[in-house]
């Protein structure tokens, strides 16, 4: 799990327009995947460190906490209903999302398609 | 380079007592079918249906911008007024657009929101339709965010709220589209969006009109879209078991918006749809 988020990591560098949209989000998120706990520290918009918990002493803004069953089809190139989006987790029981959520929706666009960022690609039609 | 078929005007019409500049756009000719855009979005949903030769042979397809909405102004004095939609508005509304439009008994078409008040209508107003196509239309959802986060002075409100709404479109959803409907919610003025929640998360009127709504003298047919988080299948299912002879489509692969998402998608739907209103001939009242 914790490669995907390095990889999430590194394609973010490559992803300008995420770059630009992230320029004013500095914080720590925690994503929660089952009792895996892995910290997310962003600056300006770039991951500038991924850290596997657990850690009671990593302060963090929000966390995002679901399951590894639940990230795999989240990260499927067509997810079936409900684990096609962070708020369908949430929806579906699979997904709580916790802490200061407003600074979440005011991040919101950014933070998704970060996340998306290890989504596989959709098949390229003729 | 081709000119579409889509033609734009305006008409001005009375609600509440005050003028309102309302911008509509229609295409086609034939039976009149009267098109409801979503909450925080405009006319630009129904794009596709209107530039649908087979569709506008038969049908007159008319969509209209809510007040507040698209390019239909906000009423004067807007700017220390505190928008927020209500059920009898909104009626007076559509109903003040047919009048104006000389509409005689049109299909009703709304998504979203627009679904919602078009269920309202069949209960409360059946004898101004000849039937009603009530798309992700439900008889209530509580919000499952806060709708205060939509306008505030420190954040982008549209932003925000297509980000927020962006999970309610199907993965299917050939991009550019996806952006295109994400688009009018970017475009959205000021707390708009949030006025169009207010109406749609906080008034469930409707629950105890649906048994009353006669089915035998307007169809009601319910479209809604798998993906859909904010209006599920099951939401719809509910509302469709509530209302005595109406049908119910699901269908797998789209969302929220589907006449803006994924038009290839939702045709064979609406077209569906279509075909179980009655043939009300287009006669000018």
């Amino acid at each position: 799990m914790i490669e995907t988020f390095k990889q999430i990591q590194s394609t973010l560098e490559r992803t300008p327009h995420l770059l630009r949209l992230g320029r004013l989000f500095s914080e720590t998120v925690l994503i929660e995947v089952g009792s895996d706990e892995y910290y997310l520290t962003f600056e300006a918009g770039r991951i500038v460190s991924v850290d596997q918990g657990p850690s009671r002493k990593t302060p963090w803004c929000f966390a995002l906490r679901t399951d590894a069953k639940a990230l795999e089809k989240f990260w499927q190139a067509r997810p079936e209903p409900g684990f096609h989006d962070i708020f369908g987790l949430v929806k579906i029981g699979r997904g709580r999302i916790d802490g200061d959520i407003l600074s979440l929706v005011k991040n919101l666009r950014f933070f998704k398609e970060v996340l998306g960022l290890a989504r596989a690609q959709k098949e390229v039609v003729a | 380079m081709s000119i579409e078929p889509i033609t734009g005007r305006y008409v001005t019409v009375t609600i509440g007592g005050t003028a309102r500049r309302i911008y509509f756009e229609e295409a086609g000719q034939g039976r009149p079918v009267l098109c409801l855009h979503t909450a925080g979005a405009d006319t630009r949903q129904w794009r596709h249906l209107m530039n649908d030769a087979e569709i506008t042979a038969s049908n007159r397809l008319i969509a209209f911008d809510m007040p507040w909405h698209g390019k239909s102004l906000p009423p004067e004095g807007f700017e220390t007024q505190e928008y927020l939609l209500t059920t009898e508005a909104y009626i007076e509304t559509v109903l003040a657009v047919i009048d104006a439009l000389g509409l005689e008994r049109p299909v009703l078409a709304g998504c979203s929101m627009g679904g919602r008040i078009a269920l309202q209508l069949a209960a409360l107003h059946p004898e101004r339709f000849s039937g009603f196509i009530a798309i992700e239309a439900s008889d209530f959802q509580p919000a499952w965010y806060d709708i205060d986060w939509f306008h505030r002075p420190d954040a982008h409100g549209g932003e925000m709220g297509a980000a927020l709404v962006s999970a309610n479109i199907s993965p299917y959803a050939p991009e550019p589209e996806r952006w295109n409907t994400l688009w009018m919610f970017m475009q959205s003025g000021p707390g708009v969006f949030r006025g169009d929640l207010s109406f749609y998360t906080r008034d469930d009127s409707l629950i105890a009109r649906l048994p009353g709504i006669d089915t035998g003298r307007t169809p009601v047919h319910i479209i809604v879209g798998a993906y859909d988080l904010t209006c599920t299948p099951e939401d719809a299912a509910r509302t469709a078991r509530a209302i005595p002879g109406a049908t119910l489509a699901v269908m797998d692969e789209l969302g929220h918006f589907p006449m803006s998402e994924h038009p290839e998608g939702f045709r064979p739907f609406f077209v569906d749809a279509l075909a179980r209103m009655p043939q009300v001939r287009a006669e000018v009242a």
